[in-house]
């Protein structure tokens, strides 16, 4: 699947493109408008709320402009310990599944087995069932075991949410590596560990690494799971925002969060995006 | 190992390792996957047919099912989000179908900025969503903002109504039903479409015989995708919907979380698993149907 470039729209890009299509294009100049004001506007908005100090009703744009909220939201110690919190199941999440999934993954793309299609395609059924109904029935088994408000249960829930993409998407990695140039490696006498670092490692890396970038902003967005079997001691990101947006404590709070927290992750999926197509994206989000 | 210098003798020790390694490789994520999917799956399907009887035995029964389909709110809630599926789904329909063959077809600047626009939610996770929606459609947003600007009264914020999870769930499935329709247009070649219209038909007689009949799976796996997709959903309807009726994930949540009233909360999650299954199987019956017509075509 490949996906043309996102850029942003730019006013002399909107020039461009009227002078290019000379007005024959009008469903899609129609539909450049209907998107741009429907998915870009929106954001678009939280991104002036971050930065507007004091911004009343009916006004078209904030009365005051500044980073006052950004610095309100840095002294709070709430969003450290949420944002401490978020890093440390993502991080552990991300890690675990490197170690379980990696080695899991170079067996599907490179060894013969018995049962191996069978096993790889068992995957799917992570996404064959509703996911807040499986979410339920997990945390009732969880609810038996005491891992229901434990930072084990939230990594665990998680943990299971990354085991397709990184399974799937580093074994098609491991799969399409030259095969001659591991040849030519052992043929000049290197052992299998040496072909495997300096040889295969090396090729499949960008796609692998595209894989952990996704399950790592993936778990960091991760909110039902962590909701459901983390609440009330577990408090991630996700969940601050739903607090702050609740309560409705301060409109600026949310905005200020929504960029802080977007911005790094988005670029770093621009990056997944280029190694791999953008439908393994959206399934890695959550959809 | 490169000391065993024969290829000869070292072929049958290979042979044994090279069937047990890759086992327990690949045996670490494959049981976590058995013990936190297919059990917890197949045990609450068969826990929610069990009830206490008397003597501390447990016999099977329906009765779950029974307070569930007996109980109007939570018919209502299971009502409410059918509901929400079929327009949400109808919706993304009528926006993606022609978006996606649009993108099909055209050429050039302006359909690869759309088709990068159509993507964008992809990359914009439900909570900030979620915020997004509030503070354009909620009330004194930007949409009231602008009303307020040009002279007209504020209107009717869509926020905490069944609306809210609505237009959440439509903005965020967008990339994923334009994605599913454009690989389903691969079946629609551009000859074709340039026949038909060389013969004098319109664009509607082209939509309906000659690309929607092309489409058929595909437009059954973005309904299949989708139902599973509303009814997967909590975040948005979450922040999104109204408090009554709520959309099963919410419903969940609160059965689970707030009323602890752990059998039902698993009813109701059997109960998505038999919706989405339903879909599931429909579109695997419709592919199947469609594999031996063709085949039955093929023969005669």
């Amino acid at each position: 699947m490949s996906l043309l470039s996102i850029s942003p729209p730019t006013p002399s890009l909107l020039t461009r493109l009227l002078r290019r299509t000379g007005g024959a294009d009008w469903f899609g100049l129609l539909a450049f408008i209907f998107l741009a004001s429907t998915i870009i506007l929106p954001l678009v908005v939280v991104g002036i709320w971050a930065f507007a100090e004091v911004w009343r009703y009916p006004a078209v744009l904030p009365q005051r402009f500044g980073l006052g909220f950004w610095g309100e939201m840095l002294a709070r110690r709430d969003v450290w310990a949420a944002l401490t919190t978020s890093l440390e199941l993502s991080f552990t999440v991300t890690a675990l599944s490197m170690l379980i999934c990696l080695p899991a993954a170079y067996a599907f793309g490179r060894m013969e087995f018995p049962f191996r299609n069978t096993l790889f395609l068992s995957f799917l059924t992570l996404r064959a069932f509703p996911k807040f109904g499986l979410l339920i029935v997990i945390a009732t088994i969880f609810l038996n075991l005491g891992l229901v408000g434990t930072f084990a249960g939230v990594v665990l829930i998680q943990l299971v949410d990354t085991l397709m993409y990184m399974v799937w998407i580093p074994a098609a990695a491991f799969q399409s590596v030259d095969r001659r140039l591991e040849e030519a490696a052992q043929d000049a006498g290197a052992t299998p560990l040496q072909v495997f670092w300096h040889v295969t490692l090396p090729q499949s890396l960008p796609t692998i690494a595209a894989a952990v970038i996704l399950t790592f902003v993936g778990t960091f967005y991760e909110t039902e799971g962590a909701w459901l079997i983390g609440a009330p001691t577990v408090t991630t990101m996700p969940i601050l925002m739903i607090s702050f947006i609740n309560n409705q404590l301060v409109i600026q709070y949310g905005a200020v969060l929504s960029l802080m927290l977007w911005v790094p992750s988005f670029v770093a999926l621009m990056f997944a995006r280029r190694v791999l197509g953008g439908d393994a994206i959206a399934r890695g989000l959550g959809g | 190992m490169h000391e065993a210098a024969s290829p000869l003798s070292r072929t049958p020790a290979v042979s044994a390792r090279s069937r047990v390694l890759p086992l327990l490789l690949v045996a670490t994520p494959v049981l976590l996957a058995l013990w936190l999917v297919i059990w917890p799956a197949a045990e609450a399907v068969i826990l929610t047919f069990l009830v206490p009887g008397e003597g501390g035995t447990e016999v099977w029964s329906t009765a779950n099912y029974a307070r569930f389909f007996g109980d109007s709110y939570s018919v209502n809630n299971f009502t409410n989000t059918l509901w929400t599926t079929a327009v949400t789904t109808t919706i993304l329909l009528v926006i993606g179908l022609p978006l996606a063959i649009y993108l099909r077809f055209a050429k050039g600047q302006l359909p690869a900025t759309v088709q990068s626009l159509v993507m964008f939610p992809m990359f914009v996770p439900s909570i900030i969503v979620a915020y997004a929606f509030i503070r354009t459609l909620g009330p004194n947003g930007t949409v009231d903002i602008f009303l307020h600007a040009v002279g007209l009264p504020r209107m009717r914020t869509p926020y905490l109504t069944p609306w809210g999870p609505v237009i959440g769930l439509v903005w965020d499935g967008l990339p994923l039903t334009v994605l599913l329709l454009l690989s389903g247009l691969g079946n629609v070649t551009r000859p074709a479409v340039d026949a038909a219209r060389d013969v004098g038909a319109g664009w509607l007689a082209i939509l309906v015989y000659i690309i929607l009949p092309r489409m058929r799976s595909s437009l059954l796996v973005t309904l299949s995708f989708n139902v599973l997709g509303i009814f997967s959903s909590f975040t948005l309807p979450y922040l999104l919907g109204p408090a009554a009726p709520e959309m099963m994930g919410p419903f969940m949540q609160r059965t689970f979380g707030d009323l602890q009233d752990v059998g039902m909360a698993r009813t109701q999650a059997v109960i998505t698993f038999a919706v989405c299954l339903l879909f599931g199987a429909l579109y695997v019956w419709s592919i199947a149907k469609g594999r031996t017509k063709s085949a039955a075509g093929g023969k005669s």
